[in-house]
């Protein structure tokens, strides 16, 4: 008999929970709020058979764009051929994380207003832009000592030894 | 010793997975957790109320609670130990005192949040099904009742605090099925037998009962309502009383406590991070410093 192509084909180890965590998935889940706009992963649990998307989205990440009673709306790009599609896929919650994508982006965010803000009340401009890593600095060695190597003359009867 | 084949390997423990704390407490239903707590996602941070009953040998516990990730928050709780404040002394886990706890966290929480010249709810308590209506101002304060694991039977006294939280004007969804009085055979409430129980009527027959055939155990099992004076006609009269004084004043009172007294301590305290590095520090010195005197010794000889 022919392998099948069905929904959940080929899903076998990736829609399996981890060990030693199966059972009810923690409360955090479903207490989690979820607005329009923002970054979420999909990574599917399989213990929720309702709402699952399929495997293709498992660890993608998309942007949210409906919410509703129990599920969530997320684009996420896909590409088909030779163009990404912007595709909308409808999941539930207990397969959503928020992503972390953003996260460096935010803290940078509040940090250069707290810098521009006392930059401001100090009455100076600053940059906030941030740098490439640039080349090491210069150094002096110290405490090195030279130790001059010089090749010896050839000795045939030592290379010899060997066997001949 | 005899040797006994060891059931459960090391491989067992290995391959075993524990069950949520308050699982393995025995003090939590997840399923009904989940359940109770998820909020649909379009309503994102309105908070989801659930009334909380729970029984203990002594007291009963109500509480309206909200979940969050850091933990649930409490916002009013009612305890039958409070009652003697209101002139309920005695039986304080029975149905009728799990009436009036109810009762008090509901008035307590439609005080706390300035609906409670709104919503009297049933001043008199006639054991009827009654729900709250709308008001034209303000919707009614909900929460959904939360038993925890007590087996949901007819006449329950879970059923007595949600009476009790009805009757003080809190909308609950519910159903008159599981209240006491309710026979399975018309399907019907009785509204009669519900009103005799929420004024401890059954208390009362039992009291009764029990003088005319056995005036011993009368003695020993009702010797605090015997001390009080308390009698069974009494009775309705007595919860009468602390109906009113309940919806009178149903704000909560903080007990003064004392700061806890400080023990004797019987083993080593722990130590800190900080502490421990500095003790290994310390440790390192003083073998550098002997170190450094073998060292200068044996120069000393050598020389």
């Amino acid at each position: 008999m022919p392998a099948g192509h069905g929904v959940r084909s080929r899903t076998r180890d990736l829609f399996s929970r981890p060990f030693r965590k199966k059972g009810y998935i923690p409360l955090t889940t479903y207490l989690r709020t979820y607005k329009i706009g923002d970054y979420v992963d999909v990574k599917v649990n399989g213990a929720v058979h309702k709402g699952m998307p399929h495997k293709f989205y498992h660890g993608r990440t998309g942007r949210v764009w409906n919410v509703t009673k129990r599920a969530i709306g997320v684009e996420i790009n896909k590409q088909v051929g030779n163009r990404i599609i912007r595709k909308r896929i409808h999941v539930r919650v207990e397969h959503v994380l928020p992503s972390r994508c953003t996260e460096d982006f935010r803290l940078r965010k509040k940090k250069n207003d707290q810098l521009k803000a006392e930059a401001k009340a100090r009455g100076e401009t600053i940059s906030t832009k941030r740098q490439p890593e640039g080349p090491k600095p210069g150094f002096m060695v110290e405490g090195a000592t030279l130790e001059t190597v010089t090749p010896i003359p050839y000795d045939v009867v030592n290379d010899l030894k060997g066997g001949y | 010793m005899v040797y006994v084949k060891t059931q459960k390997t090391k491989a067992y423990f290995k391959r075993y997975q524990v069950k949520f704390k308050r699982r393995r407490q025995g003090k939590t239903d997840y399923r009904a957790r989940i359940r109770l707590i998820n909020q649909d996602k379009n309503k994102y941070n309105t908070p989801k109320y659930r009334f909380v009953v729970r029984f203990t040998n002594k007291d009963i516990i109500a509480q309206i609670i909200s979940a969050s990730i850091a933990g649930d928050l409490v916002l009013a709780a009612a305890y039958a130990h409070e009652l003697p404040r209101y002139g309920l002394e005695v039986g304080l886990t029975n149905y009728a005192a799990a009436y009036c706890t109810g009762l008090l966290l509901a008035r307590r929480v439609l005080k706390m949040l300035e609906m409670d010249e709104e919503y009297e709810g049933n001043v008199e308590a006639t054991g009827e099904d009654f729900s709250v209506e709308p008001t034209e101002s303000r919707r009614p304060f909900r929460a959904l009742l939360d038993v925890g694991l007590v087996r949901t039977t007819t006449g329950n006294r879970v059923f007595g605090c949600l009476k009790g939280a009805l009757d003080g004007g809190l909308d609950i969804p519910h159903s008159d099925k599981r209240f006491a009085g309710f026979s399975k055979d018309d399907k019907q409430l009785d509204a009669e037998v519900h009103r005799k129980y929420i004024f401890g009527g059954h208390v009362a027959s039992y009291m009764r009962m029990l003088m005319e055939d056995e005036p011993e155990k009368y003695q020993t099992h009702f010797s605090e309502y015997i001390k009080r004076g308390i009698e069974p006609d009494d009775m309705e009269g007595l919860y009468k009383k602390v109906h009113a004084a309940i919806r009178a004043d149903p704000t909560m009172v903080k007990s003064a406590k004392e700061p806890p007294k400080e023990h004797k301590r019987y083993n080593l305290r722990k130590l800190t991070y900080e502490e421990r590095k500095a003790k290994l520090i310390d440790r390192l010195n003083a073998l550098n410093a002997r170190a450094q005197d073998d060292a200068d010794e044996d120069e000393d000889d050598d020389e």
